[in-house]
């Protein structure tokens, strides 16, 4: 994705200046700033600390890390003043007046400090107790009352917070208020009753999961993980997020074969410490009904069948249908499963019909993902960080990649300015200080077109980035104003999916037309590379480029119709003879009772799933595979970097896709494929970076608005970070924390309309209607927007229209 | 939204005062608390929405100063007394008792009639006129309890009370504006400075000058 380099900022970089200063009688230099705290670290000299954490401001709160500094009167806070060219510090372990110190401060900190222990979920990993254990003293001398609160309060209807245990270090409040910017919770009554608590609203933030986890006592603690374990009694291992492409490293916990919880990883490079809720607690899904054996259709009904007859019937059905079957992804798969598709799909079906988007994709989509994203690596976290500039252009990182929201937050903090072409500026815009560029849907090419020269010119800044959002397949002619506004500005950019399974499905070549590795399936050299590859011949593969989700859905629907037409006596083979379908979900795909009706009509269906769907209901044969605990693989990041993560549980009767695939194979005669996801990476691995030429995108003319009628608006929306979403079910105390819906127009489109400030909004079209209440907001007129999947509000279902699309408006029943 | 759209408008001149608006949040808690007789829900609404903070902030902030009353509505007069070491050694703790049992009321509670809310309250900077009672903020220096149960008498009888320096008590309310930075044009009334606040600055100025000899500069 780079079309210029900007190694130009390189330069520029500050010199940082080296100061050398003793601690413990040993030289240490470090960088001018260092906290002596960091210093010490260095040098393996551990302070005690509650308050200082390496990603928030010091404020030197707690008194903890106390250490004699010569020529200062007073024990100084190591953790909040830096170390100086020259200076002498003693810690606790040369100084008795450190000691002595530390030792003081942590007899004061556990007067209050409650015997929760055994209780709480702290217990076992609690900085708290290990301190006490190392600084503080064997017996307490306090007689006196501790102080009592409630036992505990709901700052959110998933955060508890038991005060009595807070020891004010304000770390959850420095992380609401500098790493989220959702100051919901503040240290209040300061004084002897000084407590954190909310103000009138909860702690509803996307990432108040991440205080529980910094905070240095048990005073935050979770609904779903309150009293469920003991930290000594869980098996850890690090995974990726399967939620989005932002790709959190993560920790995932578990105990008896049941995930208890998740925490974020440690990752500077992507998540730095932190993660969003929606990764955090969306794990209850992974335990909800499950698949247990294979189904097959007997007399119009499923049931439960062994393995090798399901096969069998599967590969019979599939191989009757060569040539003429279609493969339906979805965007969740680990980048080998969606490889083990791709391959299986133009080997043992001999077909290009696979599409890995269950959403709103388009043609000039295809092309563009295939000629510029597939394969490619990006502008990556760091350069989001240290960017002039960040232009998003129909995507709302809050939202829909939350990592890139919380970085590009740290980097407006540090200056970087960001441009946000949307209908509004949304909160998540407004708390990385951004500036609108407004626009409607539909009209994102003339807009990226017609940028105007200042914001034009920020881009024009070496390091500059537009991050263009999968929002941007509704916009006819964005990828080729994109395209023209890179040239324009020599801007770097990047694409960003949803879906954690997208990048690595274009990586892997599910999408028509385009083979592995970014490789054209009409390019013959790509076609040789693929073909020794898979062992076939060029040949083998199929000719021409394949069908998308749309175009397979209109193939079914119309050889349904000339079925229909076709008559009794007439012998009738349709096109389209079967489906295999992957982790679709059919609400998520426009028109959804068109898809679901092609299931219905398709002759021959295949379903592999992790639990009952309405695609397996439809299904011929389904064949259950592994969630994402019981296997390993790797999601690709929206910045092209992948992310392999180890199986957390393994479950020897559960299989991933790719063995259910590898065994199709052997049910269907056919080699058998790599089936072990080291030898699926291996073999994507060694393909390497496709070199010649790709295909090159249309040059789409740019669209424009709709214009409405009177009555009428268009259809703005996208979806909440939390909402109706599959994967996040099972999970009540985090579905409590998402955003109300609501609908939003201008004050000026609200009076044309009839509509007042409080009153209710019914969105119409011929296909149903939405009512909720409305939120003036300053907006472009006649917009209307909601969320797209949220309780009262899913778009797709209800209105079975896109962003960009007419719909009427008027005011709702009260 | 319970408060006036005065108050709003004044709540936002007071916010443009500062270089950052949300400096303003100190004097609009006392101008809200002037209008709706205390920090509640809306109060708290209103500042984090002129503002542009948190609620949580607001609260943050509401709760640390003991002169916003969180909740509890207060009464027409606000009595203070110092308990302080200065006031409370010269007599206060003495006043504060004798105000409590006539009052019927204790620390941060309001008479039944809405008429008094007690308060015993920390030094007023007023040490060298110990002990102080306040009423509605003005001062009542070398108080007695003999004084304040007279003050607290013509008061409920409605009477004009004036207090040692400044103008007349006018109620907590009224008080609460002038808190807030509103210019209530009485800054010159009943007089203000007295020998006694002036002789420590005296001693000081002679010991700079050397006029007194024992300490040198
Ligand atoms: S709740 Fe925890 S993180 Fe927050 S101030 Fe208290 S001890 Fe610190
Ligand atoms: S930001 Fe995305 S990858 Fe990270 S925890 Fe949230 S859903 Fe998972
Ligand atoms: S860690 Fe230094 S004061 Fe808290
Ligand atoms: S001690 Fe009462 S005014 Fe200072």
């Amino acid at each position: 994705m780079s079309t210029t380099s900007h190694e130009a900022t390189g330069s520029d970089t500050p010199t940082v200046k080296m100061i050398t200063g003793t601690i413990d009688g040993t030289d240490v230099t470090v960088p001018e700033g260092t906290m002596i705290i960091r210093a010490a670290e260095l040098m393996g000299v551990e302070v005690p600390r509650f308050c200082d954490h390496p990603l928030l401001d010091p404020v030197a709160a707690c008194r903890a890390c106390l250490v004699e500094v010569e020529g200062m009167p007073k024990p100084q806070p190591s953790c909040a003043v830096p170390l100086g060219d020259g200076m002498t510090v003693q810690t606790q372990l040369t100084s008795e007046v450190a000691d002595t110190a530390q030792k003081g401060v942590m007899e004061f900190l556990l007067i209050n400090h409650p015997l929760d222990c055994p209780v709480c979920d702290k217990g076992g990993e609690c900085p708290l107790q290990n301190q006490a254990m190392s600084v503080g003293r064997p017996e307490s001398r306090f007689t006196g009352q501790k102080r009592e609160f409630p036992k505990p309060i709901n700052v959110s209807s998933e955060i508890l917070l038991d005060r009595e245990r807070c020891v004010s270090c304000a770390r959850c409040t420095r992380f609401a208020e500098q790493i989220a910017g959702d100051p919901f919770i503040a240290l209040l009554e300061r004084g002897a009753q000084q407590q954190v608590g909310t103000g009138e609203e909860p702690f509803d933030s996307y990432f108040s999961g991440n205080t529980i986890q910094i905070c240095p006592v048990g005073a935050l603690t979770s609904e779903e993980y309150r009293f469920r374990s003991r930290p000594f009694d869980l098996v850890s291992v690090p995974t990726t997020c399967e939620h989005c492409a932002s790709g959190c490293s993560m920790r995932t916990d578990y105990r008896h074969e049941n995930v208890m919880r998740r925490q974020s990883g440690d990752d500077p490079e992507v998540n730095e410490e932190w993660n969003c809720d929606k990764g955090r607690f969306a794990f209850p899904y992974l335990q909800l009904e499950r698949l247990a054996t294979p189904l097959v259709r007997e007399n119009g009904q499923l049931r439960r069948a062994s393995w090798p007859e399901a096969l069998r019937i599967a590969a019979d059905g599939l191989a009757a249908a060569r040539g003429r079957t279609s493969v339906l992804t979805g965007g969740r798969l680990t980048m080998e499963d969606a490889y083990a598709y791709a391959r299986f799909a133009r080997v043992g079906l001999g077909t290009d019909d696979i599409d890995l988007r269950a959403r709103a994709a388009s043609d000039e989509e295809t092309d563009f993902l295939s000629g510029e994203v597939a394969g490619s690596c990006g502008p990556v976290y760091r350069e989001l960080e240290s960017a002039p500039a960040v232009l998003l252009a129909a995507l709302e990182p809050e939202e829909e990649s939350p990592i890139i929201y919380l970085r590009l937050r740290k980097a407006a903090r540090a200056g970087t300015k960001v441009f946000s072409l949307g209908p509004f500026a949304s909160q998540g815009l407004e708390k990385m200080a951004g500036s609108l560029v407004e626009c409607v849907p539909g009209d994102l090419a003339t807009q990226l077109d017609q940028l105007d020269d200042e914001t034009a010119a920020a881009l024009s800044q070496p390091g500059a980035v537009i991050l263009l959002g999968e929002r941007a397949a509704t916009e006819p002619g964005a990828f080729a104003a994109m395209s023209r506004l890179v040239q324009r500005t020599g801007a770097e950019w990047a694409w960003v999916p949803r879906r954690a399974g997208e990048r690595g499905a274009i990586d892997a070549g599910c999408l028509p037309g385009l083979l592995p590795g970014g490789r054209p399936l009409t390019d013959e050299t790509a076609r040789q590379e693929i073909a020794s590859l898979w062992g076939i011949d060029p040949d083998e593969l199929p000719a021409t480029a394949g069908r998308s989700l749309a175009a397979t859905v209109a193939q079914i629907h119309a050889d349904a119709k000339a079925a229909s037409e076709a008559g009794e006596e007439e012998e009738f083979s349709p096109e389209l003879a079967a489906l295999l379908v992957a982790g679709v979900e059919p609400d998520d795909i426009p028109n959804a009772d068109q898809f679901l009706t092609a299931l219905d009509s398709v002759p021959f269906l295949v379903s592999l799933e992790t639990r009952p769907s309405e695609v397996t209901a439809r299904a011929d044969v389904v064949l259950p595979v592994a969630v994402v605990t019981e296997k390993s693989g790797a999601f690709v990041t929206w910045e092209g970097r992948r992310r392999p993560f180890g199986t957390v549980m393994p479950q020897p009767t559960s299989f991933t896709d790719a063995v259910v695939l590898a065994l199709l194979s052997d049910y269907m005669d056919l080699a058998t494929p790599p089936r072990e996801v080291d030898d699926l990476r291996t073999e994507l691995g060694n393909l390497g970076a496709w070199q010649g030429s790709r295909v090159s995108p249309a040059d789409v003319p740019a669209g424009s608005a709709q214009q409405p009628g009177s009555g009428e608006a268009v259809l703005a929306s996208w979806r909440y970070l939390l909402d109706l979403g599959t994967m996040q079910e099972g999970e009540p105390h985090l579905a409590g924390t998402r955003k109300p819906a609501v609908v939003r127009i201008s004050a000026a489109t609200a009076a044309a309309n009839g509509v007042e400030a409080g009153s209710r909004v019914r969105v119409s079209t011929d296909t149903g209607a939405i009512t909720l209440p409305v939120e003036l907001t300053e907006m472009a007129e006649n917009v209307v927007w909601l969320p797209l999947n949220s309780p009262d509000s899913q778009v797709l279902v209800s209105l079975g229209a896109l962003p960009g699309d007419t719909v009427r408006l008027e005011r709702g029943d009260v | 939204m319970s408060i006036s759209e005065q108050t709003l408008a004044e709540s936002r001149e007071l916010a443009g005062r500062y270089p950052k608006a949300r400096s303003g949040i100190v004097p609009m808690l006392h101008l809200m608390q002037a209008e709706v007789g205390m920090v509640n829900s809306d109060v708290i609404e209103a500042c984090a929405e002129i503002l542009d903070i948190s609620t949580a902030e607001v609260v943050a902030v509401a709760t640390f100063y003991t002169m916003y009353r969180m909740r509890t509505e207060g009464g027409e007069h606000h009595i203070g007394v110092c308990v302080n070491t200065g006031c409370g050694l010269l007599g206060g703790d003495a006043l504060y008792e004798a105000l409590a049992v006539k009052l019927g009321v204790g620390h941060n509670e309001t008479t039944p009639d809405g008429k008094f809310t007690l308060e015993r309250i920390e030094c007023q900077a007023a040490c060298t006129h110990a002990p102080v009672l306040t009423v509605d903020w003005e001062f009542f220096d070398h108080s007695t309890i003999a004084e304040a149960m007279d003050v607290i008498d013509r008061l409920t009888a409605g009477e004009e009370v004036l207090p040692t320096r400044g103008p007349a008590v006018r109620g907590w309310r009224a008080a609460e504006r002038t808190v807030a930075g509103l210019d209530d044009g009485l800054a010159d009334e009943g007089g203000g400075v007295d020998e006694l606040m002036l002789a420590g600055l005296k001693v000081a100025k002679a010991a700079e000058s050397g006029v007194d000899g024992t300490v040198k500069k």
